[in-house]
């Protein structure tokens, strides 16, 4: 799964760990999440998308090349 | 508070609760383990509580989740090999020691014995000795005779037997672990 938070948090001049806080996990999920090593629960996705005020789509892509036919990032 | 002290300070009450608990045990107060336990997990919730930053998160969860699941792959192959290996000794005949016995019939028609414990595996000869006892007449055996006579049976197995039942408590151990880890998947299986 592709994401584009960091693009969004620097649109918005916000740390990793202000949005950390705001979405209610540790700053290491973000971190993860930007280098595209971890793939948030729906739930944090929607809670990040309402933090950015922008609809889940424009901010994760799933490619059926990186997450395989299962979607587990193993 | 931060997640370090957070952490300091559980290692501190766990160690402090650990010191007290086991002081009591030795010194035969059972009162103390019944305080101090609740009181430390008090503790423990009281510091967690004022903790300001996210401890856990569901990375963290997932983690831990695989974490745990890989460590019971790998514990329960790596037990269920070694409680193989140690239980094969109570059955292995080339694992246990060799014992013989030699009667010889006296002039006067006395029956002596001796009986020799040799290294297990190997052809009994004097280098592979390990020890021997002779009884001297076996129909007026003494009571020190009989309890050497008996050891030689008991006690040339006994390190089989000691692995033996290192063998059987870690296969226990990994019965009850997968019956835990069993009863916990159906209990999360229902609730999701």
């Amino acid at each position: 799964m592709k994401n584009r938070i960091k693009v969004l948090r620097a649109e918005r001049d916000m740390t990793q760990e202000q949005l950390a806080e705001l979405a209610g996990v540790t700053r290491n999920t973000i971190i993860s999440m930007e280098k595209n090593k971890y793939s948030p629960s729906l739930k944090l996705a929607y809670r990040i998308a309402h933090i950015f005020g922008v609809g889940i789509d424009d901010i994760f892509t799933y490619e059926e090349e990186i997450d395989g036919p299962s979607g587990d990032d193993e | 508070m931060k997640r370090i002290t957070y952490l300091t300070c559980t290692l501190v009450v766990a160690c402090m609760v650990a010191a007290m608990v086991g002081w009591s045990m030795a010194a035969g107060n059972f009162l103390i383990p019944v305080i101090a336990i609740p009181l430390g997990i008090i503790v423990i919730l009281a510091c967690r509580a004022q903790v300001d930053i996210v401890i856990a998160d569901e990375r963290e969860n997932r983690i831990r989740g695989r974490a745990a699941l890989r460590t019971l792959e790998v514990v329960a192959i790596g037990g269920a090999i070694a409680a193989i290996i140690l239980y094969s000794y109570i059955v292995s005949i080339p694992l246990t020691p060799i014992i013989t016995g030699k009667l010889v019939i006296g002039d006067d028609g006395t029956q002596s014995m001796t009986i020799a414990e040799y290294k297990p595996g190997s052809v009994p000869g004097p280098d592979t000795l390990v020890r021997s006892t002779t009884i001297n007449d076996l129909s007026s055996m003494n009571e020190s005779e009989a309890f050497a006579y008996s050891s030689y049976v008991r006690e040339g197995f006994k390190e089989n037997e000691n692995r033996g039942l290192a063998g059987m408590t870690i296969a226990g151990c990994l019965l009850a672990m997968l019956a835990i880890f069993g009863a916990f998947y159906l209990y999360y299986n229902r609730k999701y």
